[in-house]
């Protein structure tokens, strides 16, 4: 519920960052918008019209009234309207970011517990040293690396764009190198917040009690530190998703994805002011929910948090 | 010197830590030991591969690999060292004030945590967005996402500190707040501090060198490992070695900190969870 609360407050400072974002803007959205031949009369009839001559705080107000209507305004590249063209992206970037996760995060889940378990051995550190040289590789490096070869020598996969819906054949070979990549630096940290996770678990008296009563060490690592162990891991993994999300960013832009990320730098680049606007205020309202639920999850796992 | 000897127990430690200072020493001394300019440019070297004269070879420009990549490191590291050691600063000063005055402590940390509801790239993008690319806005975006994430750490370390008889003793002797922050509650915070800095340094490293790629950084001719990485992203097909070169530098240069992160954290207190 905390949670909850503290919501309000951070979408507020994105709203304001967003509005800010449009007051320096260097150019004159009237201007703009009445184009190159028009009149100082047009002009001020538009600035009128769009508010800009009332007080900050009441364009403000007429900002967040227009953007609960779901404009967003309109690209000064190319006239598309932002919502329109964030629509067409965000189904992309969520496809890359499930597709990376779906793999990445059972085998850094498989890879900690068999490093925890065999905690000091030789496949504990060959995991851990792994895990240390995952996190330390730059995603556009992995990136390159994988369109060099896989894409480029060897000529398996496609590397550029979206090839389709996921159900069919060009879609689906098209994700698998991007989402290797992003789900590939994801492996690294998981392995870890779960190795640690289920070192502290498998030292509990919970399970001395399973092993002393009998129950094969299967049972005893899989049902009681494993299950254990997974609250911690959830949540970590949560708070790993702006992670995610600075290397989807980057994954993207790597392999024309289309996606949000893509389409914000490349508004940042060419000085896009709304389009900017709009991707960042989804990207930020993005990860404000998967923080929610991520916490609503957090306390249905754990009863005690429910606080 | 006795966390140096312990430290150098490992071998793969000791490894890390000369690398470390090596790497550091080869970007300060950048202007004496590099071959050439990293301006400098011989358009009929362009993109010559690695060996035939030129250790790294040349990049599209015609320009030697090796002494863009010692400037490309140099520039690259002292992003991260500002970013952190001001970020860091910042941080270490809230979480200080918040674990010394109860009274600060929710204000304080509340705003972290709306802070610490952004992912770095985040700032990054939209810092790019408002002050236009460069290496300031890395900088400001990187310091931005480091101040949170230090400020928690730290005030974690004061809280424990602050039930400590030192405190009490120091308060009973009539030590102003001051004096007791700086003199006794800080040092003994810094081993956390160091830890997490070594560590957040690699962290912030990667981090800039994204944005950097992305184009949101330092930006052509200046020499930043990022920008080349995504200089070389367009010949990839024709002379790989332009971007595998910077790649492969941050690699190992983030690699170094983490491991050596890693090390001093088991060194210093095996029990800090991060």
């Amino acid at each position: 519920m905390r949670r909850l609360l503290m919501a309000v407050p951070v979408l507020l400072g994105v709203l304001l960052v967003g509005f800010l974002l449009m007051q320096v803007v260097p150019t004159d959205p009237a201007t703009v918008r009445a184009g190159p031949m028009a009149t100082a009369d047009v002009v001020a009839a538009i600035r009128s019209d769009l508010g800009l001559d009332r007080p900050l705080a009441v364009q403000f107000a007429l900002y967040l009234g227009r953007l609960l209507q779901g404009d967003l305004g309109v690209s000064i590249i190319n006239n598309i309207p932002v919502a329109q063209e964030l629509g067409n992206t965000v189904g992309p970037t969520l496809e890359l970011m499930l597709a990376s996760l779906v793999w990445s995060v059972p085998l850094g889940i498989a890879a900690g517990t068999v490093a925890a378990y065999r905690r000091g051995r030789w496949l504990d550190r060959l995991v851990m040293a792994a895990s240390v040289g995952a996190v330390s590789v730059p995603v556009f490096f992995l990136g390159l690396v994988l369109i060099w070869f896989v894409g480029f020598r060897w000529q398996l996969l496609p590397f550029t764009g979206r090839g389709g819906p996921l159900w069919t054949r060009d879609g689906l070979l098209a994700i698998i190198l991007p989402a290797v990549t992003l789900g590939g630096v994801f492996v690294g940290p998981v392995a870890r917040m779960t190795r640690t996770a289920v070192l502290d678990v498998l030292g509990a008296e919970h399970v001395r009690t399973a092993r002393a009563k009998g129950l094969p060490e299967r049972t005893v690592v899989v049902r009681h530190a494993l299950r254990n162990a997974m609250i911690p891991v959830v949540t970590l993994i949560g708070l790993q998703i702006g992670f995610l999300l600075g290397g989807a960013v980057v994954t993207e832009t790597i392999f024309s994805w289309p996606g949000v990320g893509r389409l914000a730098v490349g508004a940042i680049l060419s000085s896009d002011f709304p389009m900017a606007q709009g991707t960042i205020l989804v990207l930020a309202g993005g990860f404000i929910a998967v923080n929610l639920a991520v916490d609503l999850i957090y306390s249905w796992l754990d009863p005690r948090v429910r606080a | 010197m006795r966390l140096l000897r312990r430290l150098l127990r490992d071998p793969v430690t000791g490894v890390a830590l000369v690398l470390a200072a090596a790497i550091i020493l080869a970007a300060l001394l950048a202007p004496w030991i590099a071959p050439g300019d990293p301006a400098e440019n011989d358009l009929s070297l362009a993109m010559q591969p690695p060996g035939e004269g030129l250790l790294l070879g040349a990049d599209d420009q015609g320009r030697d690999m090796v002494t863009r990549l010692l400037y490309g490191t140099r520039l690259t590291l002292v992003i991260g060292a500002v970013s952190v050691g001001l970020g860091g600063g910042i941080g270490a000063a809230l979480g200080l004030l918040a674990g010394f005055y109860r009274r600060l402590d929710g204000v304080i940390m509340r705003c972290m945590d709306v802070l610490l509801s952004f992912p770095a790239i985040l700032f990054g993008l939209a810092i790019a967005a408002i002050f236009g690319p460069g290496v300031l806005a890395v900088v400001l975006a990187l310091s931005v996402a480091t101040v949170p994430l230090t400020a928690r750490i730290v005030r974690a370390s004061a809280s424990v500190e602050m039930g400590r008889d030192y405190i009490e003793a120091a308060r009973a002797v009539g030590m102003g707040d001051r004096r007791l922050i700086w003199r006794h509650l800080a040092p003994n915070c810094m081993s956390a501090l160091v830890v997490f800095a070594t560590l957040r340094f690699g962290q912030v490293i990667l981090l800039g060198a994204a944005l950097s790629f992305l184009g949101l950084g330092a930006q052509a001719p200046t020499a930043e490992l990022g920008s080349m990485a995504s200089q070389g992203r367009t010949f990839l097909f024709f002379a790989p070695h332009i971007a595998v070169v910077p790649c492969a530098a941050i690699f190992i240069v983030v690699l170094v900190f983490n491991v050596l992160g890693d090390a001093l954290r088991d060194a210093l207190d095996p029990r800090l969870g991060f």
